[in-house]
């Protein structure tokens, strides 16, 4: 039987353990100093300077999103076995798919606390140099959100079972394909090489699309946004983080702690 | 189920093999376990390094599988989750988040136990005094001594009043004051009417503390059993202390009643098989000997896991 309350005893310390960290405050500042750097950059435009500070503050809310939650991540379960710190964890009434989906939920929790930081940061810029803030900038900080879910799940995934090196290239790897598993679908489709068209249906499919998350052209730019475009992501992103999970457990159930 | 519900650890055959790196040959740890551990005892799980004793504990504790064989714990299977609200474990050398103080770390495991959150910053207060750091209950983990994580660790073990507590090697890489606080809990456990399973390799410990005891060597149990059974009547032994008597006859002695003799001159020591001291007593009155003192030996709990580890050596 699962218990809620188990998996956010675990997921609050996650949390804990984050906002006591030194080293996360210290990506948070470069972060927002990323984002301050898109005024400058758009100083030396002379035109559209408020959607060029906005590309850039986007982009890097995306960035570093993406990089904490892998950072993060790759050690997330794989931290907790080295340190042996899981030991007595798992001696309690506690069961291991508990265990990690309370690690993983924490550090999605920890990851949108970040995000939410930055985008205050990004809204403060925005007010202060007049650009425009919308729906569809939160929407695209949003979905970027729902992004990181499913990153934080690719790490958590690979940390259950492998060192945090191979997780992480494993992840950046994902991250980085995932990006572009539409154009190579595309590309398939057109080219005529046997067995590439479906090569690059099987990795469209298998691999996340992570471009589906991305509405940082429709904020930037002002262009509408429809109602599916959000709820299908959101969907999609909770649909392919709670898979991984799922194969995570059954990854870690097994797993001897020798 | 456990039987007439005394049994509180029960191992049937456990074999666990596991593949060193990435080769195929497998490397048999634990060849057949069975043992039981009783309610309201202290069971020493002893033997040397190596032997296989942590992995044992792990089988326990669910943290790894065993390859064949089964092992309960209050009737319950390991690999079951529910059931811990009754275990407690402290593994060797522990270690925790050390971000956390002492008391947000036993809040910690107290939560994940299921320990009423109205009962808690008692219970909490209770365990911190116990373990001798209500002094230091406010202060990071990263701060601690050894010896102060040690009895966190037994604290975290005993957060939630479990019935059965499993310890690996509590006392090392203690001083000696600090063992003598770990064994007074330990003790404490048992006049609680805790059952405790201890892996230990500090024979003085197991002298001191265990009621029974099972010898592990090689992955394999020697010896099962009571302390006071480890030998049967006819292996116990006793000291001799003679004086005046003639060096010929202490050589016949050491002859004939296959003694150990010790001492030189007009003062002797003999070891003897307890059956025979009458017989020797007789025979060196009878030469004119004095006897200065009869003392029964007690074989040490050393010598008998040496004993054990030579034979093990000897068969492979």
């Amino acid at each position: 039987m699962i218990s809620p309350l188990r998996i956010w005893v675990i997921a609050s310390n996650t949390v804990r353990e984050a906002i006591r960290s030194k080293l996360l405050y210290a990506l948070l500042f470069f972060a927002i100093l990323l984002i301050g750097t898109g005024v400058l950059v758009s100083a030396l435009s002379y035109v559209e300077r408020e959607r060029i500070f906005q590309d850039v503050g986007l982009a890097a809310i995306r960035l570093f999103s993406v990089g904490i939650a892998i950072f993060l991540g790759v050690g997330l379960i794989h931290g907790e076995v080295d340190r042996r710190t899981i030991y007595t964890i798992l001696s309690k009434p506690i069961s291991r798919s508990e265990f990690l989906v309370g690690k993983y939920v924490g550090l999605v929790l920890t990851t949108w606390l970040q995000l939410a930081i930055m985008s205050v940061a990004f809204a403060a810029v925005s007010f202060a140099t007049g650009a425009p803030i919308d729906l569809a900038h939160a929407a695209a900080i949003g979905l970027t959100g729902i992004e990181v879910m499913v990153i934080v799940a690719v790490a958590t995934l690979f940390s259950a079972f492998t060192t945090p090196l191979l997780s992480s290239l494993f992840s950046v790897g994902i991250y980085m394909l995932g990006h572009l598993t539409r154009d190579l679908r595309q590309l398939g489709a057109q080219g005529d090489v046997e067995g590439f068209g479906t090569f690059t249906v099987v990795i469209h499919r298998v691999l996340p699309n992570l471009e589906s998350f991305n509405l940082s052209l429709h904020a930037a730019h002002g262009l509408p946004i429809s109602a599916a475009e959000i709820w299908l992501p959101v969907a999609y992103g909770i649909g392919y983080a709670a898979a991984l999970l799922c194969v995570a457990a059954y990854v870690f159930e097994r797993r001897d702690f020798r | 189920m456990p039987d007439d519900g005394r049994e509180v650890v029960r191992v049937r055959g456990v074999v666990k093999d596991v593949r060193p790196g990435l080769g195929l040959r497998r490397k048999r740890i634990l060849h057949g376990i069975s043992l039981t551990v009783h309610r309201g005892e202290i069971f020493g799980f002893v033997g040397p390094n190596g032997a296989g004793k942590t992995t044992m504990l792990k089988v326990l504790m669910g943290l790894i599988r065993a390859s064949s064989g089964r092992a309960t714990v209050l009737g319950h299977d390991v690999g079951e989750t529910e059931f811990r609200r009754q275990v407690g474990f402290l593994p060797e050398n522990p270690y925790f988040y050390d971000y956390l103080t002492g008391r947000e770390i036993l809040r910690f495991y107290a939560r994940l136990s299921g320990v009423r959150a109205a009962a808690m910053d008692k219970r909490v207060a209770t365990l911190l005094d116990w373990v001798q750091l209500s002094d230091a209950a406010d202060a990071r983990l990263r701060t601690y001594s050894k010896g102060m994580l040690q009895r966190i660790g037994i604290a975290q073990a005993l957060i939630h009043d479990p019935e059965v507590v499993f310890l690996d090697e509590p006392m090392s890489g203690l001083d000696p004051i600090g063992r003598k606080q770990i064994r007074d809990l330990i003790l404490r456990l048992k006049r609680a009417g805790k059952t405790v399973f201890m892996n230990t390799h500090i024979l003085s410990d197991v002298e001191m503390l265990c009621d029974r005891v099972a010898i592990l060597v090689a992955g394999r149990i020697r010896f099962q059993g009571r302390l006071e059974d480890f030998l049967d009547g006819d292996e116990r032994e006793s000291d001799v202390v003679l004086s005046g008597l003639p060096a010929d006859l202490a050589s016949r002695f050491e002859e004939r009643y296959g003694a150990e003799l010790r001492g030189h001159g007009t003062r002797v020591e003999l070891r003897v098989k307890e059956k025979e001291v009458a017989d020797l007593l007789r025979a060196a009155l009878e030469a004119g000997a004095e006897v200065q003192s009869v003392t029964a030996y007690r074989i040490s709990l050393e010598s008998i896991f040496m004993r054990a580890v030579e034979s093990a050596e000897e068969s492979s």
